[in-house]
C-alpha cells in the first residue's frame, strides 16, 4: 500500500504541519514516509505546498509528477495540482477557499466545509486537523490512535492538553467530508 | 534494543550527528537552505552535554578560518553553509588543504550563480569536485541521497578527513535539506581527550611538549623545489584516495540496456524515473556515485559496452557530465538533462527527456 499526496494552500493554513502529522503517524506505524516541502520564501499569505508519501515499501522519489490525493485549499493550488491527480484519484477542497470547483471527471471530487466547521468548534487552528479527518475518512492510510499518538509524540508536553480538541477535529472532518 | 527510528530533516539529522559523533566545534553562519543545521545546535546545547563549541561566527570567512584553527589543533571541527556562502569559504578551505588538516565542510546546494535562489540546486559540482580555491588540490565529497546518509556521512567525513589528513565535504541540496524522512541515529561517542587527540595527531599544533620538536602548521612554502615536493606529495596522497574510498550504488543495471548516473536528490528522482521507465518495458538502470571525489570511473566505464546510452541526470546544466564521458571515453552516447535555478525535475520529465535524448 502506498499513498502519494500533495497537500497545498495558503502559508498559514496548517498545510505542513498536516503533513508533518500525516508523515509522523506513518512512522508509529513503521511505514515508510517521506515529507517534501516546496520550502521558499513564502510566509502567512503565500502559496505552500507538501508532498506526502506513505508507504509500506522503500520510498524512492520524494518529489512526484502525480498524485493519488489532491488537498487543495485554495485556488492557486487547485490550478497547479488539478492536472496532476492520476486517473481514479481524490481531489478534497475547502469551499472557502475554492470559488471554482474542480472540474474534473475522472477523479472522485470531495468538498469539506473545514473553514466553516473550525468556526463553528471556536477554533480555526482545528481546521487542518479538520481536513486530515475527511482525508482518512475517504483513505484511511493510518489510523487516527497513530495520528494521536504522532501528535504525542511530536508536540511539546505544554500542548498536550490540545489533543482532545485535535481528536475531536479529526472527527469532525470525517462526519463533514462529502462527494461534490 | 532495536534503535529507535525518528523522523526529521536532512540539515537535522547533520546536527545531531555532528554532536553524536562527539565533534569538536561547529563554526557557521545560517543561509537557506540549510539554517537548521545552525538552528539545531543551538537547541541541542551540546556545548552543557559533550562540550562541544557552535558558534555562530560573523561571517562565512570567519567560519572557515575558525575551522583552520581548530582543525590546526586536531579538533575534530566542521562548518556548513550553502552556495553562495561556501564560494565565501574557498580561501579558506584552499589554505586547509594545502596545510592538509582534517575538517568537515557541508553545502546544501541552492541555485545559482550568484545570491541565485533559495531553491535546491547541483551547479557547485564543479566548486566541490575540480577546486572552488586555488591551487591543486582536491577534497573527498560524499553526496548523501537520503536523510539517514546525511547523518551516516558526518561520522564517514570525519573519518576520511582523518584517515588523510583532508578536508572532506558533504555535498547534499535543498531537497535532501529539507525533506523529512525515518532516520536511525548513532551512539553518542565521547569527544577524544586531550591525550587522544595528541595521540591520534601527531602533527597537531596543540602546545609545546617537553623535547617535542614544534608542529607548525602552514600552507606557506617560498621555496619553489619544497613547494613541488609538497605538491607531489599531496598528489600521492590523491592518488591513495582514488585507489581505496570510491564509493557508488548500483540500481537494476544488470540488465540495463540504458543507464542513469544521478546523486543526491536526482538519485531519488532518477529512481522513480527508472520505476516508471521498467513499466514501459525500457530497461534502465541507475548508477549513483556516492564519492563525487575519487569518483566511480571505473564503475562507470564498466558500462559502456553493455549500455546503449547513458544519461547524466543533474540539476545544473551538464558538469558531471564531463566525469562520465572521460569515463566512458567515447564508446557510448552520453546525454545531460537537467533543470537550472532552483527548479527539480519530475520523475516523468526525466523518462521524457531519456526517450528523446537516447532512445527516439
Amino acid at each position: 500500500m502506498k499513498l502519494e499526496i500533495i497537500i497545498a494552500g495558503f502559508g498559514g493554513q496548517g498545510v505542513l504541519s498536516m503533513g508533518k502529522i500525516l508523515a509522523y503517524a506513518g512512522l508509529m506505524e513503521d511505514k515508510e514516509v517521506t515529507w517534501m516541502p516546496a520550502y521558499g520564501p513564502e510566509q502567512r499569505g503565500g502559496t505552500a505546498n507538501v508532498t506526502v508519501i506513505v508507504s509500506d515499501d522503500k520510498i524512492s522519489s520524494p518529489i512526484l509528477s502525480s498524485y493519488d490525493v489532491a488537498i487543495v485549499l485554495n485556488q492557486p493550488s487547485l490550478e497547479k495540482f488539478e492536472s496532476k491527480v492520476k486517473p481514479g484519484g481524490i481531489i478534497i477542497y475547502d469551499s472557502n477557499g475554492i470559488v471554482e470547483p474542480p472540474t474534473r471527471k475522472d477523479v472522485e471530487i470531495y468538498r469539506i466545509d473545514a473553514m466553516e466547521a473550525a468556526n463553528e468548534m471556536n477554533n480555526t487552528k482545528a481546521f487542518n486537523m479538520i481536513v486530515l479527518g475527511g482525508l482518512l475518512k475517504l483513505r484511511p492510510v493510518v489510523t487516527i490512535e497513530s495520528v494521536m499518538k504522532g501528535l504525542k509524540k511530536s508536540l511539546p508536553e505544554r500542548h498536550h492538553h490540545l489533543l482532545p480538541m485535535n481528536e475531536q477535529a479529526i472527527m469532525k472532518g470525517m462526519e463533514i467530508i462529502k462527494k461534490a | 534494543m532495536a534503535k529507535e527510528v525518528v523522523l526529521m530533516k536532512g540539515n537535522e539529522a547533520i546536527a545531531r550527528a555532528a554532536v553524536l559523533c562527539g565533534a569538536d566545534a561547529y563554526f557557521g553562519y545560517p543561509i537557506t537552505p540549510q539554517s537548521e543545521v545552525l538552528e539545531t545546535l543551538a537547541e541541542l546545547k551540546p556545548w552543557e552535554t559533550t562540550g562541544m563549541v557552535v558558534l555562530q561566527a560573523e561571517s562565512e570567512v570567519s567560519a572557515i578560518n575558525m575551522v583552520y584553527g581548530g582543525a590546526a589543533t586536531g579538533k575534530m571541527v566542521m562548518t556548513s553553509s550553502s552556495s553562495p556562502g561556501v564560494s565565501l569559504k574557498q580561501e579558506g578551505v584552499s589554505y586547509i588543504a594545502g596545510a592538509e588538516l582534517p575538517c568537515l565542510i557541508v553545502n546544501v546546494m541552492r541555485g545559482g550563480p550568484g545570491l541565485g535562489t533559495i531553491q535546491p540546486s547541483q551547479a557547485d559540482y564543479f566548486q566541490t569536485t575540480k577546486g572552488g580555491g586555488h591551487g591543486d588540490y582536491r577534497l573527498i565529497a560524499l553526496a548523501p541521497a537520503s536523510v539517514q546518509e546525511m547523518a551516516d556521512f558526518v561520522q564517514l567525513g570525519f573519518d576520511l578527513a582523518f584517515k588523510y589528513r583532508n578536508p572532506a565535504i558533504i555535498l547534499a541540496d535543498g531537497v535532501i535539506g529539507q525533506m523529512m524522512e525515518k532516520v536511525v541515529l548513532p551512539d553518542q561517542k565521547p569527544r577524544l581527550t586531550e591525550e587522544e587527540v595528541i595521540a591520534r595527531c601527531p602533527w597537531a599544533a596543540n602546545g609545546k611538549r617537553k623535547g617535542a620538536a614544534n608542529n607548525i602548521i602552514t600552507s606557506l612554502e617560498l621555496d619553489p623545489a619544497k613547494m613541488e615536493v609538497r605538491n607531489i606529495h599531496l598528489q600521492e596522497k590523491y592518488k591513495e584516495i582514488e585507489k581505496n574510498e570510491v564509493r557508488y550504488e548500483e540500481i537494476m543495471c544488470d540488465d540495463a540496456e540504458y543507464l542513469i548516473v544521478a546523486f543526491g536528490s536526482c538519485a531519488r528522482i532518477g529512481q522513480k524515473a527508472l520505476e516508471l521507465a521498467r513499466e514501459q518495458g525500457i530497461k534502465v538502470g541507475l548508477l549513483r556515485p556516492i564519492t563525487l571525489w575519487p569518483f566511480p570511473t571505473a564503475p562507470i566505464a564498466k558500462y559502456a559496452d553493455k549500455v546503449k546510452g547513458m544519461l547524466s541526470l543533474e540539476l545544473n546544466a551538464g558538469q558531471m557530465i564531463e566525469d562520465i564521458k572521460l569515463a566512458v571515453n567515447g564508446k557510448v552516447k552520453v546525454e545531460h538533462f537537467g533543470r537550472l535555478g532552483g527548479i527539480v525535475p519530475d520523475p516523468d520529465e526525466v523518462v521524457t527527456a531519456l526517450k528523446e535524448k537516447l532512445i527516439k
